[in-house]
């Protein structure tokens, strides 16, 4: 059916010729031009990033055509003989994260002892859902780090309090075509940048195929629409006793809204109004008829099928892998790393759970997030790279030292091998490395998220994101799916917060 | 003359002078050897405690918007804001549920525990070392296993009651607005009853054997001898242990926060982790020292009522 692939096979419907049967569909008043444009829409006004540009094709075209010399490239920036120490915060790997992720995380902390022999780096690696709390706190004490490599969604609060420094691409060697604009604006307050992009990345449909089978769906066809969704899942809960859709709904996790609002988004709502081409952030749109719509989704597979898992109000994707693994949800939303992942699972089994987990693994399978009545959608997520404040570090910020580690890490090479399983490259030179061709041999279903990017919309770029999307997005969830309160209720609930916050500013 | 006939004496006794009450200053001034070596003591609490105190009650007037991290001046607001919102009496009843619950039934059954372990058997030792368990195991670590052994999908108490038929659905308690309290509560007293175990135990040691057995001589009932001559001598360590408890329930975040964050929809949501989510995921220092605040003064009275418990029957110190 739909493939992302070239082909001359007449059968397979690629974007390519799906532009030219609406175009024709148009012109013969088959569909309106605003269907068609609705079933076209992806979000490239926002993020800059057009799939005639970054799709399947011209990413490996573009892959092994540029050599890169990393320790130059440093050291003609900032001499090899600075000195000073570094402290450097990021969220790294954890214990169930692929291998290749955790060598490479070491290698990246090697090589820069090898580039800068005297700059003692001092790494910590913080959890996801600590991360946060953790440098507020410390910047809040005057103890931050030097640098801190940060989730995209985060950054913004430090820059309007003055927790993070004012720079400049060029001091980096960077220029801005070297970025999407979208990951530019992540890094953008008040006119100035405030930090630098290290990666970009957007996720993907996952399913089970032999579920699907067991099932009675089409094993190759996954989901197009959410209501979709919601019907497969019920099939598969009715068919098989399994759970279908592997939904996240815990407050405080990440995993939740970056599951939740491409959702909201498809249907034509959105937490404030980042959904528009031209986002203001001073209204919401999440008790609009289309973010209500949404929430039903949820409602429906939570409590009306009873489809999704009991567990989901205290789940995250780490819970969901489990599931998965086991064989015990058909459907969910992630990265690329999720594959490599589930192998890693399945090497460790033993005996029958290991057949069992082998058999899963054969029959993963990735695409396209489905898509609502108004668009397709996924969170354009990453992460950043900031140097801290002298005022958030309680000292001086070691410049140079900092400058040579914040150049590393966007560099093409770093952010590309630092983000190896499950994101991509935010300086866009990283694309044209031997090291992204390896990738896209090595790493299954990575062109799929990578077809996902033109339908990225990026959280709120506002202070207020964090509270938004981590507290009352998922207590929306929770109000709505233990029936606290009507779906509707627990919208205008969410709205009427929003609006407090908006109002406190 | 007999001494017997002696006329008695008349004891005239010398009139004492009562002296003047000394004030303060001049008891600190005899003293002075005594307040010299408690001083740096002193000095560390009042850097760690006293500062951050002064500094929360400050806080606690201004709001903090997150966009700008400026304080203002707000007065009283942020205490009217709390008092006011349905939330706070929501998580305030939560609070007690939880308080209540955890400080009683860890209560019975430490006290429970205390008792069968009183009088020797075989074995006792080990079952005694085995019931200490839980109090040692570290928090975060028992949150997890517990929240592992409880999961509404995949834990072990649900796949069990499965597979041995007594369920045909998940059982769900951490994923349930009704259950997910007792649940807490349980796995709270789960943690916390070795502690009352241990005090009562040492308090058991102290009831004189003597009066348990002229009881026993009079007829009294296993029950009566428990009643009014075990009871009344723990009354001291009762009070104590039952304080200690309510407190640091009051106090206990790590829990609840790892195994359901307050969730579902904030059915498990304490004063403690509001002020968590207040502080740190909404930024909103002053409100969040407001409600510490309250709290505090809460904690003041309770520690006023422990503090009498304490000092109840020890004997003035004169100077």
């Amino acid at each position: 059916m739909f493939s992302h692939e070239p082909t001359r096979n007449p059968l397979i419907i690629n974007r390519r010729r799906l532009m030219g049967f609406l175009a024709g569909a148009v012109a013969t008043g088959i569909v309106t031009k605003s269907e068609a444009l609705a079933y076209l829409q992806d979000s490239s006004a926002k993020t800059g990033v057009t799939a005639e540009e970054w799709n399947p094709e011209t990413i490996k075209a573009l892959a092994g055509t540029r050599e890169v010399d990393t320790e130059a490239d440093l050291h003609a920036l900032v001499p090899e003989t600075t000195e000073g120490t570094i402290q450097y915060w990021n969220v790294g790997p954890t214990e169930p994260d692929p291998q290749i992720t955790k060598d490479l995380y070491q290698e990246f902390q090697d090589t820069f002892a090898r580039y800068y022999p005297n700059i003692t780096l001092e790494n910590q690696n913080v959890g996801y859902n600590d991360m946060l709390d953790k440098i507020r706190t410390a910047a809040a004490g005057g103890a931050a780090p030097d640098v801190a490599k940060m989730p995209i969604l985060w950054g913004v609060e430090f820059a309007a309090r003055g927790d993070t420094s004012e720079v400049t691409l060029e001091e980096f060697g960077w220029t801005a075509e070297q970025f999407w604009p979208g990951a530019l604006k992540s890094v953008t307050w008040d006119g100035k940048l405030y930090g630098v992009p290290t990666n970009n990345e957007t996720m993907a449909f996952i399913w089970n195929k032999q579920i699907f089978a067991d099932a009675g769906l089409d094993p190759e066809s996954p989901p197009t629409t959410w209501a979709d969704v919601v019907a497969y899942s019920n099939q598969i809960k009715q068919e098989t006793g399994k759970n279908g859709y592997g939904m996240v709904a815990k407050v405080n996790a990440g995993n939740t809204p970056f599951r939740f609002m491409p959702v909201m988004w498809a249907y034509g709502g959105s937490a404030l109004d980042e959904a528009v081409d031209e986002p203001t952030y001073e209204t919401t749109m999440i008790n609009s008829p289309e973010g209500i719509a949404a929430l039903q989704t949820y409602y429906d597979m939570y409590v009306r099928d009873g489809s999704v898992p009991t567990s989901a109000l205290t789940n995250t994707q780490t819970e969901n892998q489990d599931l998965f693994i086991a064989g015990e949800i058909a459907m969910m939303i992630s990265h690329p790393s999720e594959y490599v992942a589930m192998q890693g699972r399945a090497a460790g089994a033993t005996g029958a759970d290991k057949e069992r987990a082998d058999q899963i693994v054969a029959n993963m399978a990735y695409g396209l997030i489905p898509e609502g009545p108004v668009r397709r959608a996924v969170v354009f997520g990453g992460s950043n790279a900031h140097i801290m404040s002298d005022a958030a570090h309680g000292a001086p910020v070691n410049r140079d030292a900092a400058r040579a580690l914040v150049a590393m890490l966007t560099g093409p090479e770093w952010s590309l091998k630092n983000n190896w399983t499950d994101s991509n490259p935010a300086n866009l030179v990283g694309f044209e490395t031997k090291w992204m061709k390896q990738r896209l041999e090595e790493i299954a279903f990575l062109e799929v998220t990578t077809a996902m990017l033109p339908y990225g919309i990026p959280f709120p770029v506002v202070p207020e994101s964090p509270e938004v999307m981590n507290i009352i997005v998922p207590e929306m969830l929770q109000n709505a799916l233990t029936e606290t309160m009507t779906v509707e209720e627990a919208a205008n609930d969410a709205a009427d917060r929003i609006n407090a916050l908006i109002a406190s500013r | 003359m007999a001494i017997a006939e002696a006329p008695a004496l008349a004891v005239r006794r010398a009139p004492v002078a009562v002296p003047a009450r000394e004030t303060l200053g001049r008891r600190i001034t005899r003293h002075w050897a005594d307040y010299l070596y408690v001083l740096p003591a002193l000095l560390v609490m009042l850097v760690v405690i006293g500062y951050p105190l002064v500094y929360t009650v400050w806080l606690s007037f201004h709001a903090t918007p997150p966009r700008t991290g400026e304080w203002v001046f707000n007065g009283t607001q942020n205490y009217q804001d709390i008092l006011s919102g349905p939330r706070f009496w929501r998580i305030t009843m939560n609070t007690i549920y939880w308080t209540v619950g955890s400080t009683l039934f860890a209560f019975i059954l430490g006290f429970g525990a205390a008792l069968a372990l009183h009088n020797p058997f075989r074995g006792r030792g080990v079952v005694r070392a085995l019931l200490l368990i839980p109090w040692v195991v570290s928090a975060v670590a028992a949150a997890y296993v517990w929240r592992w052994i409880l999961h509404s999908d995949y834990g072990l108490v649900s796949g069990m009651l499965r597979s041995w038929g007594v369920i045909d659905r998940p059982l769900v308690l951490l994923d349930s607005k009704s259950y997910v309290m007792p649940t807490l509560i349980a796995v709270n007293v789960w943690k916390e009853f070795p502690f009352v175990m241990v005090m009562l135990t040492a308090g058991l040691q102290t009831v004189p054997e003597g009066l348990l057995r002229a009881a026993r001589i009079d007829g009294a009932s296993t029950w009566d001898q428990f009643w009014h001559v075990t009871v009344p001598h723990l009354k001291g360590v009762i009070l104590i242990t039952t304080l200690l408890l309510f407190v640091g329930n009051l106090n206990s975040f790590t829990l609840v926060w790892l195994m359901t964050g307050g969730g579902p929809a904030n059915a498990s949501q304490l004063w403690i982790t509001e002020i968590y989510n207040i502080a740190f995921r909404s930024l909103q220092y002053g409100m969040a020292s407001a409600f510490s605040v309250i709290l505090f003064i809460i904690m003041l009275a309770l520690g006023y009522f422990y503090v009498k418990a304490l000092t109840m029957n020890a004997p003035r110190r004169e100077g």
